[in-house]
């Protein structure tokens, strides 16, 4: 089988560039923590709670549209070309992606606890994403669910394009069904309709997360091709 | 040096200013306001708050858990990689 990936030799640049990208995350994560808690106004009509805001939305755009995004682009990359380096990338951002739509999951409820009074509805929105979360899911067992390590890439490649399906059904959710969800405030034909002090807190909030994730699915991309490098050796070795 | 004075005219402004200030702090919309205000900043001491802290320790809880785990990956493979 023809390899495309490079030896060793490049992982000093790969750690550059996820450490840097990783640490201007942290940093604007602590940005965004001061602006939370200490700079941004109250919201008149849910209070305190609103704040969840500031990550449930960044963790949003991450873990759904950016990190699936990558996944089904890779994907197809992967199957059009052979190219493992694609194959890489895709399961880092798989991973990177359910790491944060879980916490979509989870910060969601607890919001939706004080402002709709219950901690989790069959609402369209929820429960697309909910349907994305277990494509992540069923995208690492196709993976694991076979001997052959290239036949389950190639599946998981054929789920994660296949999945990216659910992308514009979950961002569409709210206008195409009545929804407990809130309608976008940013991303809309008009203009963005939350307050200027909300809406820097929120762009800190998509900066800080942004950079994180991909600060950390470039050492994660590190780790599968250490793997791949180790599984070359072994099938060198073996063959000699 | 002493300032010079104000004069009639900027006198009569200031006070103008001053009273048409009380009187909106007085209308029941800034009244109502207030109460709300005041109603938000009890509600940090309540569920709300929990729950906002909550949020935010999950987030750096499964952020922390992803790296540690990618770390102790990678640190394994690296020791196998240089065993072999």
């Amino acid at each position: 089988m023809k390899s495309h990936v490079a030896t060793e030799a490049a992982g000093g640049g790969i750690r550059w560039l996820g450490g840097g990208m990783s640490m201007l995350g942290l940093a604007l994560m602590i940005l965004l923590h001061w602006e939370v808690f200490f700079w941004v106004n109250t919201e008149s009509t849910m209070g305190v709670v609103q704040r969840i805001f500031y990550v449930h939305v960044p963790a949003a755009w991450v873990g759904v549209y950016l990190a699936f995004g990558i996944v089904a682009l890779c994907s197809a990359v992967y199957l059009w070309l052979g190219d493992e380096r694609a194959d890489m990338a895709a399961v880092a951002a798989a991973e990177g992606g359910m790491v944060f739509t879980t916490i979509v999951l989870l910060t969601g409820p607890l919001w939706g606890k004080i402002a709709w009074g219950t901690y989790w509805t069959w609402d369209p929105r929820l429960t697309s994403t909910l349907l994305l979360w277990f494509i992540y899911l069923g995208y690492f067992i196709v993976r694991g669910s076979t001997d052959n390590s290239e036949r389950g890439r190639r599946f998981s490649a054929v789920v994660g394009i296949v999945g990216a399906l659910d992308l514009p059904l979950i961002h569409l959710s709210v206008t195409w069904f009545r929804s407990l969800h809130p309608q976008p405030v940013v991303l809309k034909p008009e203009k963005p309709t939350l307050d200027p002090d909300m809406l820097m807190t929120l762009m800190t909030g998509l900066l800080a997360f942004t950079a994180l994730f991909l600060g950390l699915i470039v050492f994660r991309y590190g780790l599968e091709r250490s793997r791949w490098n180790l599984e070359l050796r072994t099938r060198r070795t073996g063959a000699a | 040096m002493s300032a010079p004075p104000l004069g009639p005219r900027l006198g009569g402004r200031i006070l103008g200013a001053v009273l048409a200030g009380a009187l909106i702090l007085a209308s029941p919309r800034i009244s109502f306001a207030q109460v709300a205000a005041n109603e938000l900043a009890r509600q940090t001491l309540g569920l709300p708050y929990w729950h906002v802290f909550i949020a935010y320790a999950v987030v750096w809880l499964l952020i922390a858990g992803w790296v540690i785990s990618i770390a102790r990956r990678l640190s394994e493979i690296e020791k196998r990689l240089g065993k072999d």
